[in-house]
């Protein structure tokens, strides 16, 4: 349910039912390979095809490649501009427009930064479309990462739908006070000003109130913890994991050997 | 043994010059429910955060005198060690979600897991509670979709859910609509049936004359008051506190000196005593005046 977090997709796929590390450990290995594996393009395709396959056989495809291309489209277009116009490497030009000239050099590293991005994307996008937020906390909290922390690193996305929802209740609060919410930017940016300050001074009240609720609710409790959801896992997904970390692993040291040796 | 004691229970937050709480001094018995009343800063919820253990483990500041509940000295156990034995229930039904679940069930489970509750037994004591509470047909809802007054609920679910000797509840109704407020005081009036124990902080008078076994009022940290509704509800100190009668206790004690209102009756703190006392009042008028 979008209330809750936007990106979550609830479901019963083979993806959803991948221990939320496994997902995780992809995530973050292809983000490694992606921006410090060797080939160049190849490292960057590789990855994010890879991601795109899995989500299309787990029907998620259309919802991520959605996302990617709200996320990344207007700044893809920038990437486009600034360094096909202004990248210092640009030597051939394709089109001149007065005193600029369109480098194919800076289009093609704009296109690799851009397939960089959107491979990354599509590889977090495996883990957030098919894990509940709570899951992924429990996961790290199990592996031996500390409660508190797992919470800290899990809580910013699991309370976006409750800020989301001051931000709205300020916004129209102060609308019928007079604020212009709407017109030029500078107009909005003026704006942000009476919403921001009452956001913050309210957002810190209720992490206290959380605070105070969950420590009643035995957060920080001596005893060990239980969990309502057992998280499945299994000798083959945790042998997965360890050939992605080994795999990343090694694609980083071929990649960075060969720098210090083209270096040389 | 009594389920909470304070004794001479003093206060000050960190960097205050005042004292929040004032030697403060009361006793209460299993199974009952005590309504706190005062005006704003009159020092209701730092007594209730004092009860659940919070003050001053998480607030520091300078305390004096003790606080036991349940025969724990809420200053030699963290609010870990007292979670599951004390519930507290706070006045903003969204801020107290965990933000960790993603449906009413899982949200109720959250502290049946940090208390370390074998998961066998989740199922059984989260449906009993969701039942209790009128959530059952929405176990499966995301807790941001619910209204306040469900979400309210939820927050008492998932306190209840843990089986609390004492539950303490600091205005649990604020935000809510009457309706929401009557399906929450029904379910605190059911625990207190059940045994457990109820401080609630309120400034609605009328819920806490109708509900509470016993009232505590509050001035400047310190307690003005302590008796049953009807003795504290139509003292005059309640006045000079700022906190003011009800309005049946007022219309009465208008009526008073008009001969409207039985002088053998004590002014009332419920409209059912305030019903009886006027139909008595009438009856005594027709018999005097036929005509009337």
């Amino acid at each position: 349910m979008s209330t809750h977090f936007s990106l979550y997709q609830p479901g019963s796929s083979y993806l959803h039912r991948l221990h939320p590390l496994t997902k995780l450990t992809f995530s973050l290995a292809a983000a490694v390979v992606v921006f410090g594996g060797p080939g160049g393009w190849l490292a960057a395709l590789f990855p994010g095809l890879l991601a795109m396959l899995l989500l299309w056989r787990a029907g998620l495809a259309w919802r991520a490649a959605l996302t990617i291309f709200r996320l990344l489209a207007l700044l893809t277009v920038v990437l486009f501009l600034v360094h096909g116009f202004l990248n210092p490497h640009n030597k051939s030009i394709l089109l001149s427009l007065g005193p600029f000239g369109l480098g194919q050099e800076g289009l093609a590293y704009a296109a690799l930064v851009a397939l960089r991005l959107a491979a990354t994307l599509a590889a977090s996008l495996l883990l957030t479309v098919s894990t509940q937020p709570a899951h992924l906390v429990q996961a790290l909290a199990e592996a031996g990462l500390p409660y508190g922390l797992a919470y800290l690193l899990g809580s910013p996305l699991l309370l976006l739908p409750q800020i989301a929802g001051r931000v709205r209740s300020i916004q129209a609060a102060q609308q019928a006070r007079g604020l212009k919410t709407e017109g030029s930017l500078l107009q909005r940016a003026r704006a942000l000003f009476p919403l921001a300050a009452p956001l913050i001074f309210s957002t810190l009240v209720d992490v206290e109130e959380r605070s105070l609720a969950l420590e009643v609710r035995g957060f920080s409790a001596p005893n060990p913890k239980t969990s309502l959801n057992e998280l499945v896992d299994s000798p083959a997904q945790r042998t997965a994991r360890w050939i992605m970390i080994l795999l990343a692993g090694l694609l980083l040291a071929v990649e960075l050997s060969w720098r210090v040796y083209a270096s040389h | 043994m009594p389920a909470i004691e304070v004794s001479s229970l003093t206060y000050t937050y960190p960097g205050a010059r005042a004292p929040a709480l004032q030697g403060i001094t009361f006793q209460v018995e299993p199974g009952q429910l005590i309504g706190v009343v005062g005006a704003n800063g009159a020092g209701k919820s730092s007594l209730c955060l004092a009860l659940a253990g919070l003050i001053p483990a998480l607030f520091h500041g300078q305390m004096q005198g003790t606080v036991k509940v349940c025969g724990l000295d809420t200053r030699l156990h963290t609010p870990g060690q007292l979670a599951g034995k004390i519930g507290l229930v706070l006045q903003n039904p969204a801020s107290q979600l965990s933000g960790m679940r993603y449906t009413v069930y899982e949200e109720t489970a959250f502290g049946l897991e940090n208390l370390g509750v074998p998961r066998s037994e989740m199922p059984a004591r989260i449906e009993r509670v969701l039942q209790q509470v009128g959530l059952a047909a929405l176990g499966e809802r995301s807790p941001y979709t619910l209204s306040g007054g469900q979400q309210q609920r939820l927050a008492l679910a998932s306190v209840l859910v843990l089986e609390p000797a004492v539950l303490i509840l600091d205005e649990p109704t604020t935000m809510l609509d009457p309706q929401g407020s009557q399906a929450v005081f029904k379910i605190i009036r059911e625990a207190v049936e059940a045994g457990t124990t109820v401080i609630l902080a309120e400034h609605h008078l009328e819920w806490i004359a109708r509900y509470a076994d016993r009232v505590i009022a509050l001035a400047g940290g310190e307690v003005i008051l302590d008796g049953l509704p009807e003795e504290v509800f139509s003292s005059p100190l309640l006045l000079e506190a700022g906190i003011g009668w009800l309005r049946c206790t007022v219309a009465a004690q208008q009526a008073s000196p008009l001969g409207l209102w039985p002088a053998s009756m004590p002014l009332p703190v419920t409209i059912d005593a305030a019903a009886a006392g006027f139909s008595k009042a009438a009856r005594k008028l027709r018999d005097v005046d036929p005509d009337q």
